[in-house]
């Protein structure tokens, strides 16, 4: 079992709110000793240097297995998510076959148990069988087995019918619906965010509309169904707009159990980097020609995700939800994918971005520019995800001494260059490929267990 | 990407090669690998092509319209999708520069068997092309292209995004017809904005060249374009949208008609061609609105009958055949010069 001892350190703690110098002991794997310093002791600590924080809990990836083991396996990408500083990690159903039922989970389970990875795997199931809309999936075998709560990520819940039974019958049995939220009549062959940018390029355009309109419908459904099962949730994901970060926040105040996270890449990254700009969504206007901004060529693959890289003002509607609370999470959906799938023009590419392992970096970068407090980031990322998951959430997502440590931690000072050999994931398509990252991860420990110790510290 | 350092038209006559003999025995002022967009062009690079397009005229009307610049070289065209009209330009183009031309028809070759772009274009270079000229109906396809491809990638046309050598060739028809320079003229283009790549190519052009620019159409066609008029091209070159086509048409100086296609009404974008044609379609009553001998031009393939009357496209101020031959010399001028940088300039935006 693991020995660590970090003295003179910066420790952010968001179970109790708190951050300072102080210094943390690891014995065999436990948690023995968090101790905040003060006075003399403390000097010179500050919070740009080495930083532990409670471990990540990535609330949205894809771990490809089983079905597109090419493009990453369950080992590979809790390997990743260790090198992210992320010690839990819930994996969307989305392979192939579908997270449908118990069978499925076995086999990721399996494929875990096997990695010798500790990061600890959470299975998200299927709304509805095969993803394909049509009838529920195996909900109630589904959560006997254990999964955290039930999405067709990838696609919305398509019918509002087959989402108001699902709502119903998941929130009986204590679990989420995760939502992606997408009107897809609105997004047929869309490329890249409907504005300035996708005009300019020529790209088909993926309307604000089409997630403000699927997430005002699926809360419509929402107050329906908490009128006869109050125990319903439902969680959106991915949200990218400021439009339906709007929608929730009213629906929150009104009283709704709706729940919500964004990406690292929509608060960070915006639609310039499609035309080849590459600067934080901070320090963006919109219009990479007017500002002489474009550094690589238009067009990169790595770029389109869904929803896709949006407005300065929806980045900044991001963080805004995450400053004041609207949004719950921060979610990576790290989505990782082949050179096959992803070397290939912009309008045939498969979306998603590679992200587990920037998703600090990114967050950082925005704290780094004075745009999100540390203490409130780490939040999104530690006890944040936990709520969310309510009671199947594997631990508080804080600190606990006596238990077997899980925790991270990064170099603020540190700056660390994503290339496709720095990437444990199998995925490399990340528009960040070539750009310095704060926070490099020196130790990520789960369960006690080294999930990932950077190399020659 | 960005608009360069501008010497000047004058420096830029000293830079105008001369066109008999081979571009790499001279210096070129072009700095450009690739022709991927035309959004990267400075204004001398414009004037230099225009330039470089008068030697050409110059060339196509001797006797044996042919010089042996490109001797030796293979330009191989590459399109994924159907045109007669660019790829015999394109063709005619490299063969009066005496290039070695292959043509690929993407529905005939390997591609139809899932042949990706990369090995597609991994293979042509292969089998020794030095230039690729590539269509694509994907916006950005040519970009990708130009990743892999070791020489000069020349975009005959992606999705709805480019169309430089278009462009290129309607300013110089422009230009040639309207006493050497467009600025100040009003120009109207009209009709499918939303989905055309000539639209958008010639907004970067038109503009840098200082054109009173209108784009006018259906609303469910212009769609987004307001948002760019109003930023501008590049640092605040405006231009003007509209929905209103009296209002674009009057004392306009040349006015371009887009091809409108049927799919347009099957995605619920129009009601109907013969609703198009009676409120947007170019036909005589409507062109008296413009200046008295405005010109008259389209990209073809026309519809005519729809966006444009038959009888205006086939009338005295239309010049949509002159384009055609502008095309052959625009297209030569860029082989020319493409091939007299190869491989100087390595951003493959640029």
């Amino acid at each position: 079992m693991t020995d660590l001892e970090v003295s003179r350190a910066w420790i952010v703690d968001p179970a109790s709110d708190r951050e300072g110098p102080g210094e943390i002991v690891v014995r065999d794997g436990i948690l023995e000793a968090l101790t905040w310093l003060s006075g003399a002791d403390a000097t010179g600590v500050t919070a740009d240097g080495v930083v532990i924080a409670p471990g990540f809990t990535d609330l949205h990836s894809h771990l490809r297995e089983p079905g597109n083991e090419d493009a990453e396996t369950v080992a590979t990408g809790l390997a990743a998510a260790g090198h992210g500083g992320f010690t839990t990690v819930c994996a969307m159903p989305n392979t192939t076959p579908a997270l449908d039922e118990p069978g499925v989970l076995a086999t990721i389970r399996g494929a875990a148990a096997a990695s010798g990875s500790p990061v600890t795997l959470l299975a998200i199931g299927a709304v509805t069988a095969g993803r394909a809309g049509d009838r529920l999936a195996a909900l109630g075998e589904l959560a006997d087995a254990g999964v955290v709560g039930f999405s067709d990520d990838g696609s919305p819940v398509r019918s509002a019918t087959i989402l108001r039974a699902a709502l119903a019958y998941a929130g009986a049995l204590g679990l989420p619906i995760i939502d992606h939220p997408e009107d897809s009549s609105l997004t047929e062959g869309a490329e890249a965010h409907d504005g300035f940018i996708s005009t300019v390029l020529g790209l088909h355009g993926w309307p604000v509309a089409a997630e403000a309109a699927a997430v005002g419908r699926d809360l419509a459904v929402l107050g329906d169904v908490v009128r006869d099962e109050p125990s319903a949730r439902l969680h959106l994901t991915h949200l990218s707009t400021g439009e339906a970060l709007d929608l929730v926040r009213r629906a929150r105040s009104a009283g709704l159990p709706v729940t919500c996270d964004v990406t690292p890449h929509h608060l960070a990254l915006t639609d310039e980097w499609v035309a080849g700009a590459r600067r934080w969504a901070w320090d963006a206007s919109g219009d990479p020609w007017a500002d002489d901004a474009l550094v690589a060529s238009p067009f990169a693959t790595t770029t389109r995700v869904n929803p896709p890289l949006r407005a300065p003002e929806d980045a900044a509607a991001c963080l805004a939800a995450l400053l004041d609370g609207t949004a719950d999470a921060i979610a990576t959906d790290h989505a990782p994918h082949t050179d096959v799938d992803k070397a290939v023009e912009y309008g045939l590419a498969a979306n998603g971005i590679s992200g587990i392992e920037t998703a600090l970096g990114l967050v950082l970068a925005a704290v780094d520019a004075g745009h999100l407090p540390l203490l409130r980031a780490v939040r999104a990322l530690t006890i944040g995800p936990a709520r969310v998951l309510g009671p199947r959430a594997p631990r508080s997502a804080g600190f606990e001494i006596g238990a077997p440590a899980d925790l991270v931690v990064f170099d603020r000072s540190d700056r660390w260059t994503v290339t496709a050999d720095s990437l444990l994931s199998k995925g490399k398509n990340s528009p960040l490929l070539g750009m310095a990252l704060a926070g490099r991860v020196l130790f990520t420990i789960a369960g006690g267990r080294l999930a990932y110790e950077e190399p020659g510290v | 990407m960005s608009l360069t350092v501008d010497p000047g038209a004058d420096a830029v006559e000293a830079m105008v090669p001369s066109v008999d003999v081979a571009p790499e025995t001279q210096p070129v002022g072009w700095r450009h690998r690739h022709l991927l967009d035309v959004d990267g062009l400075s204004t001398s690079d414009l004037e230099l092509v225009m330039r470089t397009t008068d030697a050409m005229r110059e060339v196509l009307a001797r006797p044996i319209a042919k010089v042996p610049a490109l001797r030796g070289r293979q330009v191989t065209i590459l399109f994924y999708e159907a045109s007669t009209r660019t790829r015999v330009s394109f063709e005619v183009a490299a063969k009066n520069l005496s290039a070695d031309v292959v043509n690929i028809a993407a529905a005939t070759s390997s591609v139809t068997k899932g042949e990706s772009l990369v090995d597609t274009v991994r293979t042509v270079e292969a089998l020794g092309a030095h230039m690729l000229v590539m269509r694509h109906s994907v916006s950005g396809a040519p970009y990708l292209a130009a990743e892999t491809f070791g020489g000069s990638v020349l975009n005959g046309g992606d999705g709805w995004h480019a169309h430089p050598t278009q462009a290129l060739l309607d300013l110089y028809t422009m230009r040639e017809r309207l006493g050497g320079s467009v600025a100040g003229r009003k120009i109207v283009i009209l009709g499918d904005l939303l989905h055309s790549r000539v639209a958008r190519s010639n907004i970067w052009t038109l503009t840098a060249a200082g054109a009173d620019l209108w784009l006018c159409g259906p609303a469910t066609l212009v769609r987004g374009f307001e948002a760019w008029a109003g930023r501008g091209a590049a640092a605040g070159r405006r231009f003007h949208v509209t929905t209103d086509v009296d209002e674009a048409l009057r004392d306009a100086d040349v006015v371009m008609a887009l091809r409108i296609q049927r799919e347009r009404m099957a995605s619920g974008l129009l009601p109907s061609m013969r609703e198009y044609a009676a409120r947007y379609g170019l036909t005589r009553a409507r062109l008296a609105r413009a200046k008295p001998g405005a010109l008259v031009m389209h990209p073809g393939p026309m519809n005519e009958g729809v966006e444009i009357a038959a009888e205006v496209a086939a009338g005295a101020q239309s010049v949509i055949t002159e384009q055609v031959t502008n095309g052959v010399a625009v297209r030569m001028a860029l082989l020319y010069l493409l091939a007299g940088t190869h491989g100087t300039d390595l951003a493959a935006g640029a």
